[in-house]
């Protein structure tokens, strides 16, 4: 390594980090690629393992609807409290329910749980399959015959793109209801008349179009945790980062898928 | 040499960073059992993680049976991995499932024996290994080190393998669990008739479950020999690494 | 915990299903107000009495045969308004939106649910009066959108040519 170093010119050697870390990036881009149509096809395709699907039901969904609860109704109650506060600048302070209800289903529910899920679905993910790689109980498992793409990464995969839209729902509902305290134990509003507005103003696709990107999300978190935890390197350590890049990718992918179907909608 | 040997690696290159495996060449008879020895990094684990089809070589051939494995499609490996039984270094076992669900993973995941009676056979397997049916319902983490890798062996053999692979079998046990660990081997691969390949650098057990030795120095096999042989040689490699000295034909890895 | 989210949401679910589920539920009531001018007026905007929110307005549709605006109302069910009352919309401020303000009547009998306010007075087109105001020349810039002819002024067709 000394030798191949003193090789080369002084000049060059920036030159040469960057073409490190452009190939790194690519070879990352490739690897992410391929491993997203393997766990696609290992989704689609025998053997199956319903077991592990539904325990990673349950794991994912069931599990997280604490944390995606308590994150709604905080969210829905500070949302109501911001467009009250805005709407009574020009007057409109009875925009309230509509704007809240949209705000919830179209943007802030499914974008919510999904962060909440990067945090606790994508990382716990991502450490358990990369303890499992440290301790080569992957390799084991490939001596049982048995293709961790199907038994690991393809249940995760589908329980959390399914579960996903479930736990955006409950944030939905949650959402709107922690916006509909604040609105009548605060600020006087009349409790029957706001969930009137609500629901006369809310429509199919508002909360329809929230469930596609939930779904997405889902599917973009469980990913994530797959990928790192499955090409976790080194012990302990590598474990941990494992877990430290799912979160940040998971959550820097679902801001931007966020961003890209939103657009498609609009114009849809 | 008129039989085919059961096992063959014929010209495996494989590099990482540096050369790893260097046109390594290696076969084992049916029913023999061979220890690879040779000190820390010189591709031991490498070696056996090719006959497993955990790694791909860059250049070179494995056959078993006469036949290679190296490239072949994902059905036909997952049947030659029905031939072959694994003992993992750290046991490996699944720390989400009980024991017995370990050791008949392979039986209720692909072969689709109901689990009514992959648990009846599982605890069999764990009988064998001298582990009674109370630790079957148990989870890896509330068993000690030595029982963990009893509970690796009874996995590897439950299917009745024709090749079983141990890796570093006695690594991190103290002398007494590994005597009776090597024991168990031993009673194994005789039991079932199969064909053994360990790797360790741990004499006593090469000594006591080798019926040959193959000592690989980087990346290629540099003497071979029964264990008794071991003492007598003046293979220089065999030497150092027997009487344990630093100084030798082998830089020390520090 | 998860059970209890789970129950609290299926209540909040079911308890806004039946309050605000569209179409006829106990709660609150509808009555109908025809409009002829509604301007800015949308669903969601508020019905007052004497300052007092008391209502939205659910739903606004031009009626074909008169081409007038229906404003559908929903009413806080506590409140009875005199069948004489009077809906006028009026303005929340010079810039912000429109509500509908209910001047309460003096009549014995309450409009029942689903029943119409007679007496209304519509939306005044503010942009049109400031326009003429200030440029009273008939300037195309100031010219009231030819889509919202205020029946309470006209300025552009009635102001006088004053220079």
């Amino acid at each position: 390594m000394a030798a191949a170093d003193a090789a080369i010119p002084a000049v060059f050697k920036p030159l040469r980090s960057i073409g490190r870390s452009t190939l790194g990036a690519l070879r990352m881009v490739g690897g992410v690629g391929m491993f997203t149509l393997r766990g696609v096809a290992s989704v689609f395709t025998p053997p199956w393992f319903p077991n592990q699907l539904l325990r990673q039901l349950v794991a994912i969904g069931f599990f997280s609807l604490p944390v995606v609860g308590l994150t709604a109704i905080f969210t829905g109650a500070a949302l109501g409290l911001n467009i009250y506060t805005g709407g009574g600048r020009f007057n409109a302070e009875q925009v309230m329910p509509q704007i809240v209800a949209l705000g919830i289903t179209r943007e802030l529910g499914p974008v919510l749980a999904a962060l909440m899920l990067a945090g606790r679905v994508s990382a716990a993910i991502a450490a358990e399959i990369g303890a499992m790689r440290a301790t080569e109980q992957i390799d084991a498992m490939r001596t049982l015959s048995t293709d961790p793409f199907r038994y690991l990464v393809a249940p995760r995969l589908l329980a959390a793109t399914l579960v996903l839209p479930l736990l955006t729902l409950i944030a939905d509902i949650i959402g709107v209801a922690g916006g509909w305290l604040v609105a009548v134990r605060i600020l006087d509003f009349n409790a029957t008349i706001y969930m009137r507005n609500t629901m006369n103003f809310i429509q199919g696709w508002d909360v329809g179009s929230g469930l596609i990107k939930a779904a997405v999300f889902g599917f973009i978190v469980a990913l994530m945790g797959c990928y790192h935890g499955y090409n976790a390197k080194g012990g302990a350590r590598g474990v941990g980062r494992a877990t430290t890049h799912a979160v940040v990718s998971s959550a820097i992918l679902i801001f931007a898928s966020d961003y890209f179907l939103t657009t498609l909608f609009t114009h849809a | 040499m008129t039989a085919i040997p059961k096992l063959e690696w014929k010209g495996v290159r494989k590099r990482f960073d540096g050369p790893v495996l260097d046109g390594l060449d290696l076969s084992v008879a049916a029913g023999r059992s061979l220890v690879i020895i040779g000190g820390s990094g010189q591709g031991k684990s490498v070696t056996i993680k090719v006959a497993m089809g955990l790694v791909r070589p860059d250049a070179g051939q494995v056959l078993v049976d006469g036949e290679n494995l190296i490239g072949m499609g994902g059905g036909a490996r997952r049947k030659l991995f029905e031939r072959i039984g694994v003992l993992f270094q750290g046991a490996a076992l699944f720390d989400s499932l009980s024991v017995w669900e370990n050791v008949a993973f392979r039986l209720i995941n692909a072969d689709g024996v109901p689990r009514k009676e992959a648990k009846a056979r599982a605890i069999e397997a764990l009988g064998r290994v001298h582990l009674g049916a109370h630790v079957a319902d148990s989870y890896p983490s509330e068993l000690s080190g030595g029982m963990q890798k009893r509970v690796g062996l009874a996995r590897a053999v439950v299917a009745n393998p024709e090749i079983i692979f141990f890796d570093e079998p006695t690594t991190g046990l103290d002398p007494i669990t590994s005597a009776a660990i090597n024991e168990l081997i031993v009673d194994q691969v005789k039991g079932l008739g199969c064909t053994a390949v360990s790797i360790t650098h741990d004499l006593a057990s090469a000594r006591t479950i080798g019926d040959e030795i193959a000592m690989l120095h980087a990346g290629k096999i540099v003497w071979r020999g029964a264990p008794t042989e071991l003492d007598r040689t003046d293979n220089p490699y065999v030497r150092q690494f027997v009487d344990g000295r630093a100084d030798g034909p082998m830089a020390s890895a520090v | 915990m998860g059970l209890l989210v789970l129950v609290l949401a299926a209540g909040f679910l079911v308890y806004s299903l039946t309050v605000g589920g569209v179409g006829s539920k106990p709660g609150g009531y509808d009555v109908t107000a025809k409009f002829g001018q509604v301007g800015s007026l949308a669903p969601g905007a508020a019905v007052s009495v004497a300052g007092v929110k008391i209502g939205t307005v659910s739903e606004i549709k031009l009626d074909p045969k008169t081409f007038l605006a229906v404003a559908r109302l929903s009413l806080d069910p506590e409140v009875k308004l005199p069948s004489d009352s009077t809906a006028k919309i009026t303005s929340d401020s010079l810039l912000g939106g429109v509500h509908v303000a209910i001047a309460p009547g003096g009549a014995a009998d309450d409009i029942k649910p689903g029943g119409e306010i007679d007496n209304t007075q519509g939306a005044v087109d503010l942009f049109g009066l400031i326009g003429s105001v200030m440029r009273p020349q008939g300037d195309p810039a100031a010219t009231p959108p030819a889509t919202a002819p205020a029946p309470a002024a006209n300025p552009a067709a009635t102001a006088p040519d004053s220079y």
